[in-house]
């Protein structure tokens, strides 16, 4: 038990001094920055995995950084919840980090990437991990100020007014978090989010927690982009070099977004039934929204970040659903996003590595001068699309029938119409970019280099056999103890306050 | 605590009399695809992953049919819908990519509508076991559950309103895949599924009756409209793929035993008549190179085996006895016929519209066989008979036509379809075929042997002269069929009908499309790229949700 308390601030520190080699070291040596990251990223990888398996023999675990006594000390708190989304965003870490190897030689110094990268990673995985509100405002900064200087890593015009654009408007939603955390602080007289829920709980609902719920909700939604705070992404996460706008789409808008949001609103406020059907209207909004706005892109990556936006709906659309079939169907939807859409990403920065260009009307018939990436995009987008029988389906299916169940059949048509805008969107980048005859300029394009092609293949792999999560036996470790947390609402402060002792 | 249910239930798939008659019939044809592709689909590239995605194809089909489970059902039914789109994608014509995206929109579209009527039906009963299932219309849920289900069934048999993927495809797909697939293994399917959801699943009613009714008609009359005034080939033919759903539609729509009988016979004879058909259309594509009407003609002297089958199959898609498109559209007639003893005057409508689409039928494809295989040649040219690989499936074809026809009672219905249907079917009028080919026959002996005996093998072929002048509309001075029924679009009503169907305001996708790049305008617009905006809606957003928060308070 002890032991298994101690790989917790690992999360933390194996990221923060991974950037701090790299910078301290890397500058010189070409091929270091290379090896840190895939170094850190995977060792990452294996202690979040491990995770689950310590979640699952041990229940929820607390470390007190310090030694200092809980509510007084910052905590770090392990739980189903957090362990499922450090895998998510672990696992989708290593895999860009093996992509980035070739796809940022486009690129001089590696190594600010590599820092900025790590960083990044370390602010996410802090926010996932701790168990203190303040703790989690400045992870939050951490992961969001590395990315606004990712997001302008290129240094071109347009690249730099996505990321002033980007960094405005994350400001601002930071600091209505910041806002909140100072009513919530003021109230209870306490930072830590178990102490908190159970003072909370004691005063029972009032104007505050109203209030400040909305600004979370605002704060939050800004950096899930939820609709209508969501403008600032279309223009953010295709500015990205490649694996970042992976990274950005796949992971950090859940991490930061959807994961404190759920966290805050379900285990430490108590989701109240007014706020649950904001929710679900946000997230319909969102799903309907962004696919409308995506469809009609010519930009590749521009269109896969507004289906980010849609697609952030459904994992909302499930959550906010309340019910567990919902929850679970959320935060499947959650991960397989993540695998599916960083694919995407990866797929639409390969194109660009080989031909240069990411306007679908200058691509066509590239399937055959780049199988492996024509392949793989077909996956992902079948993924997205919800065919079966590539994950995505899976989780739609599951959110449908949720949505009908919990007898609000008028989501779950959205959702399903939202299913069809998604095909047919699909459908055309894989018409424009892939399928077709080829153009005589791209005569001479060759495939990706071989890093990008295994990181590609490996994510493929896992949307086809994506559905395997769902197998009973499978589903109760992973996702089904991640949604546990978010059913048991604010009886996670017992639990936590219960381990500790 | 288990927090999926047990959407699966134990018994994931079943074999009765129904998904075992369909499960022959989707190898026979799948075999048929595989032989005739080996003879049209030389020398293409990727033949690997062409066969490969047929072999797929089979296994998903096979899967539909034998599925208890709705879910796994679904799986293997919305896979199959992106084998078509990859399928279709080896047709290699300009638009080919565009029609492929086409079909599969539509056809993925509904199988997303059929999760929603999946996720109603576990609402409502709580089990997706096709065997456990038996739901009255007695809530909307339900109403819609059905709607919803019937929608993916009319969209992989190619009913209206979602048909219009199939003449394209029917054009730009390469034919092996369009005999496959539309015309025979999509109608299979979507027919199977619209009869399962229709006798095992749902209770039906005379209202929903009356729905599939409707959209049969109107399939059967609109598709066939359509069809005599198009001039290429393979689209014609995939308007009467959609067309003659319409009867199988109507078949089952009716409700009574002999009806529901004729519908799925008919189903089976349109796989045969009509993979017939468009495999002889493909044997003339590869030696001519061409579908287009107007450049065909005068073929039969050159691909007699082809002539033969395309005619026999012809006679089969319009009705003509002894063939078997006569046998099971007569079924339909008695079905709807047995629907007047229910009340109600609505019968004489669908029994027209059956009727008349039969006529129409046989009028377009008279315009067909003097187009492409009688008349005039187009150039002279040495046009020798398709190799064996593809004669030996169409010839296959065509003696099924004729034996499925003439003996009707005793092979197919008898072994096959009543056996499956768990029905007592009562024949009002069978027709005796057995008199009537012997009395046929005679006929064309006789007219064979005077054939010969007469002056009619001495002929003699000259040029066309038409008192020295030159056409100006047909400059190789022939007549080539194509123009037959111009004149319907020009008959008043007609005529504006047709000028919207040019227009693609039938087409659901064209519509959907118009809509939705509507809506994608207004948003478009609304991001105009300015911070200050953006931050705007931020505040509105969040003021918004201020009231409405504290609405609920004071």
């Amino acid at each position: 038990m002890t032991g298994a308390v101690n790989i917790i601030p690992f999360f933390v520190v194996i990221p923060l001094a991974g950037a701090f080699l790299t910078a301290l070291l890397a500058k010189k040596i070409k091929w270091l920055p290379d090896i840190i990251g895939s170094v850190t990223t995977l060792a990452l990888l294996a202690i979040s995995i491990l995770s689950i398996f310590k979640v699952n023999a041990y229940g929820a675990l607390v470390y007190s950084v310090g030694g200092w006594k809980l509510p007084i000390g910052i905590a770090m708190v392990l739980d189903g919840f957090s362990s499922f989304v450090l895998v998510t965003v672990n696992l989708i870490a290593f895999i860009v980090g093996i992509y980035a190897v070739n796809y940022m030689e486009r690129f001089t110094s590696k190594w600010k990437f590599y820092t900025l990268f790590l960083l990044m990673l370390a602010g996410m995985n802090g926010v996932v991990i701790t168990g203190d509100l303040f703790n989690l405002f400045v992870f939050l900064e951490i992961a969001s100020v590395a990315s606004y200087a990712l997001v302008a890593f290129g240094t071109e015009k347009h690249e730099l007014e996505a990321a002033f654009k980007y960094a405005a408007m994350s400001t601002v939603g930071s600091l209505f978090v910041l806002l909140g955390i100072a009513f919530l602080y003021s109230f209870t007289s306490t930072l830590n989010m178990a102490d908190m829920a159970r003072v909370l709980t004691q005063k029972g609902a009032n104007n505050i927690t109203v209030m400040v719920s909305v600004l979370f909700i605002m704060g939050f939604g800004l950096k899930a982009a939820l609709v209508p705070f969501h403008a600032w992404l279309p223009d953010a996460h295709p500015s990205a070099p490649a694996p970042i706008s992976a990274m950005l789409s796949g992971v950090l808008i859940k991490s930061l977004g959807i994961y404190a949001l759920c966290r805050i609103i379900y285990n430490v406020i108590g989701i109240t039934a007014p706020v649950a059907s904001a929710l679900l209207v946000l997230g319909t909004l969102s799903m309907v929204v962004g696919v409308f706005l995506a469809i009609g892109q010519w930009d590749l990556k521009r269109l896969l970040a507004y289906h980010s936006i849609s697609q952030i709906g459904y994992v909302i659309l499930g959550i906010a659903l309340g019910t567990p079939l919902g929850i679970f169907g959320g935060l499947f939807h959650l991960f397989n996003h993540s695998v599916f859409k960083s694919l995407l990403f990866l797929n639409s920065g390969a194109v660009e590595y080989s031909t240069g260009t990411r306007d679908l009307k200058k691509m066509g018939g590239l399937m055959g001068k780049m199988p492996v990436t024509g392949g793989t995009n077909l996956v992902a987008s079948m993924s997205i699309a919800g065919i079966p029988p590539f994950n995505g389906f899976w989780s739609k299916l599951i959110i449908i029938i949720a949505a009908v169940q919990a007898g609000k059949p008028w989501f779950a048509f959205w959702a399903v119409l939202a299913s069809l805008l998604t095909l047919a969107s699909f459908t055309k980048v894989m018409k424009y970019a892939f399928f077709g005859t080829l153009k005589e300029k791209w005569n001479k394009v060759k495939e990706v280099p071989v890093f990008m092609k295994v990181s590609m293949l490996a994510l493929a792999l896992i949307c086809v056999i994506g559905g395997a999560l769902l197998i009973s036996g499978v589903n109760e470790g992973f996702l089904g103890s991640a949604s546990n947390v978010l059913i048991e609402g604010t009886g996670y402060a017992k639990v936590i306050l219960g381990s500790v002792k | 605590m288990n927090l999926v249910p047990d959407l699966l239930g134990k018994a994931l798939f079943k074999v009765d009399g129904m998904s075992v008659f369909i499960g022959i019939f989707i190898v026979f044809f799948s075999l048929l695809t595989i032989v005739y592709s080996l003879g049209f689909m030389k020398k293409r590239k990727g033949l690997g992953h062409y066969y490969l995605y047929i072999v797929l194809t089979i296994v998903a089909s096979l899967g539909v049919v034998f599925a208890n489970n709705l879910i796994i059902l679904m799986i293997f039914w919305g896979f199959l819908g992106l084998l078509l789109y990859l399928l279709i994608d080896f047709g290699g014509k300009e638009r080919t990519s565009y029609t492929a995206k086409k079909a599969f929109i539509i056809i993925g579209g509904t199988d997303a509508f059929m999760l929603l009527g999946l996720a109603f039906i576990w609402h409502l009963n709580g089990s997706l076991n096709i065997d456990k299932l038996s739901i009255a219309f007695n809530t909307r849920l339900a109403v819609l559950a059905y709607l919803c289900l019937a929608a993916g069934a009319f969209a992989k048999a190619g009913a209206m309103p979602f048909h219009t993927w199939v003449p394209d495809t029917a054009e730009d797909a390469p034919t092996p895949v369009t005999a496959f697939l539309p015309a025979s293994l999509d109608k299979l399917l979507g027919i199977y599924f619209l009869a399962r959801i229709s006798l095992d699943v749902f209770q039906m009613d005379p209202a929903m009756n009356r729905v599939l009714l409707i959209v049969g008609s109107v399939t059967i009359i609109a598709a066939v409209m359509m069809a005599l005034v198009q001039h290429d080939l393979k689209r014609l033919l995939g308007y009467h793929a959609v067309s003659q759903v319409g009867y199988m539609v109507l078949g089952i729509g009716t409700g009574v035993p002999i009806g529901i009988a004729g519908g799925i016979f008919h189903m089976l004879n349109h796989a045969i008549y009509k993979s017939c058909l468009f495999l002889s259309g493909g044997a003339v594509e590869k030696k001519t190179g061409t579908t287009d009407l107007s450049k065909l003609g005068g073929l039969a002297k050159f691909m007699p085996i082809t002539f033969i089958t395309f005619l026999i199959a012809s006679f089969a898609i319009s009705g003509v006895p002894p063939f078997n498109g006569f046998a099971s559209k007569w079924m339909v007639y008695q079905g709807i016929i047995e629907t007047a003893k229910a009340g109600g005057r609505l019968w004489i409508v669908w029994l027209v519209a059956a009727m008349f689409g039969s006529a129409l039928t046989l009028a377009s494809f008279m315009k067909l066989i003097h187009a492409v295989f009688l008349g005039q040649p187009a150039k002279n040219r040495k046009i020798t008979e398709v190799g064996p690989a593809m004669w030996i499936p169409t010839v296959l074809l065509a003696s099924l036509c004729v034996i499925f026809g003439v003996f009707a009672l005793a092979i197919p219905l008898k072994m096959l379809i009543l056996p499956s249907l768990n029905m007592n079917v009562v024949f009002t009028g069978f027709w005796g075929s057995g008199l009537a080919t012997i009395l046929l026959i005679v006929g064309i002996i006789i007219g064979f042997i005077i054939y010969l005996l007469g002056t009619a093998t001495k002929t003699r072929q000259t040029e066309i002269f038409v008192g020295g002048e030159t056409l100006k509309d047909n400059p190789d001075m022939r007549v080539s069929g194509t123009e037959f029924y111009n004149t319907v679009s020009d008959i008043g009503i007609l005529k504006f009908i047709y000028k919207m169907a040019e227009k693609k305001l039938f087409d659901i996708y064209e519509v959907g499309k118009s809509i939705t790049f509507g809506f994608n305008g207004i948003l478009r617009y609304v991001h105009n790229g300015i911070l200050p905006t953006y931050l705007a809606w931020c505040l509105l957003g969040m003021i918004i949700l201020f009231y409405i928060l504290f609405k609920h308070i004071w």
